[in-house]
């Protein structure tokens, strides 16, 4: 791996991080967002009725988009860790590489060859442990969009409940707005953190 | 490389690297070197450590590098901690107990690290056993010096330092000439004229035949007392 991927790895494993506290700010929002529709609803009564069962349905998929980056989280700074560890060894071998070299002639330039192994397969054991745990990350941010996909459908049926809510349509409407663009942001951002892994992915 | 002392154990003092980037600073390293132990004294920075391990190899095999010491925390006294720490995981630190969580960003995972507390100790190395002095403020906060009483060597850290160009002999050869060389490194870098004064009392009750800094040229017979009475006589601390 050459200095310039190094680095790539580094920039991507942290701004997964970055973009994981957005998502996490987000899925808050939808949270308080459902908590201030499920209001409404209650001071609308019979004319939001069917609006109801649709906060506390939001509210269970911001809780799980919750719950589902928190889990994530810990896999990123895994990953960053495994990146640093990676990096340690990679350079530890490389050093040793020149060693190797330099000790030519010496007259215990044999006694380099255990610990050179040694390092060598710790190197490569760091870059398969790596490699898995990407995949482990990509396959978890795969599930965070399910409950973001879903929370845009639970808005466009909320902007249909909403049309029926009378003098509470534009509060309920306006919930359903902020729980589209929230979903949205979710997806982007998740889908971003998916790209920027995918490219680490690739490195050899 | 170059053998400052060969009794029942041997020292040996690497520098003057020719391979050396010129950005760098160049620094001494020093090896004691038993009968099946190995002490490297301020085994370099991170550039350093393929060249350090390579001259090593002439004298020791990997398995018998079994102890480093760290004067200090300086980049270019220990940042190759993490290699070392790939390269010897038996192997032992010896460093101050204030440092150790400051040292350890450099990677000690295997390396054991045995702290020095600030009144010093000992390193025991079977056919001798070393003295750690205390040097602190000499320039680091906590900071160490290394006295063999048999082979009568202080290696002194930053102390009796000298910025010089590459292919600078291995001993002082004129002090009057040298003064200059060390003048303004000992005047900017040492904080404290208390603690210098301190540190020179100390060093006065032992008995020095050479004094080997970490940087430039090393002392030794009457330059080590010149090199006590010019650094009493010096201001130090001059930057505030």
């Amino acid at each position: 791996m050459n200095v310039d991927q190094t680095k790539s790895q580094f920039v991507a494993v942290a701004s997964i991080a970055a973009e994981l506290s957005a998502v996490m700010d987000v899925a808050k929002e939808i949270s308080l967002a459902a908590a201030n529709a499920k209001a409404i609803a209650f001071r609308a009564g019979e004319k939001a009725k069917g609006f109801q069962p649709i906060t506390d349905f939001i509210n269970e998929l911001a809780k799980e988009t919750i719950d589902l980056v928190e889990t994530i989280n810990e896999h990123a700074l895994s990953l960053y860790q495994l990146t640093v560890d990676e990096h340690r060894m990679t350079e530890a071998y490389k050093r040793f590489e020149e060693v190797s070299v330099l000790a030519v002639g010496s007259a215990y330039e044999d006694s380099l060859q255990a610990p050179m192994a040694n390092s060598h397969q710790k190197m490569l054991e760091c870059k398969r442990d790596f490699k898995l745990n990407v995949t482990l990350l990509l396959d978890q941010l795969a599930e965070v969009m399910h409950p973001a996909r879903a929370a845009r459908v639970i808005a466009a049926n909320s902007r249909i409940e909403a049309s029926q809510a009378g003098e509470y349509l534009q509060s309920l409407q306006a919930v359903a707005e902020s729980v589209d663009n929230a979903a949205q942001v979710i997806h982007d951002n998740v889908q971003r953190c998916r790209s920027a892994l995918s490219i680490v992915d690739l490195i050899e | 490389m170059t053998s400052i002392y060969d009794g029942p154990y041997q020292w040996i003092m690497f520098g003057r690297d020719e391979n050396k980037p010129e950005n760098i600073i160049d620094t001494n390293q020093y090896m004691v070197r038993t009968s099946n132990r190995c002490l490297l004294i301020d085994p370099g920075g991170v550039e350093l450590f393929a060249p350090m391990l390579a001259a090593a190899l002439h004298y020791a095999p990997v398995e018998q590098i079994t102890d480093l010491f760290a004067s200090h925390q300086d980049p270019d006294i220990i940042s190759s901690l993490g290699l070392w720490d790939q390269a010897l995981p038996d192997a032992k630190l010896h460093a101050s107990a204030l440092w150790e969580g400051f040292l350890r960003h450099f990677g000690c995972e295997t390396i054991e690290y045995v702290p020095i507390s600030d009144n010093g100790g000992t390193i025991n190395l079977g056919e001798v056993e070393l003295q750690v002095i205390p040097a602190h403020y000499m320039h680091s906060s906590a900071n160490f010096n290394i006295y063999d009483p048999q082979a009568k060597i202080l290696m002194s850290g930053d102390i009796g330092a000298a910025l010089e160009p590459a292919g600078t002999p291995m001993f002082v050869d004129n002090f009057d000439i040298h003064v200059e060389n060390m003048r303004f490194f000992h005047q900017r870098w040492m904080p404290s004229n208390q603690a210098k004064r301190v540190w020179i009392d100390r060093v006065r009750e032992l008995d020095v035949d050479i004094l080997a800094p970490q940087h430039g040229r090393m002392f030794k017979g009457d330059d080590v007392k010149r090199f006590l009475d010019w650094f009493e006589a010096l201001q130090v601390g001059i930057a505030v």
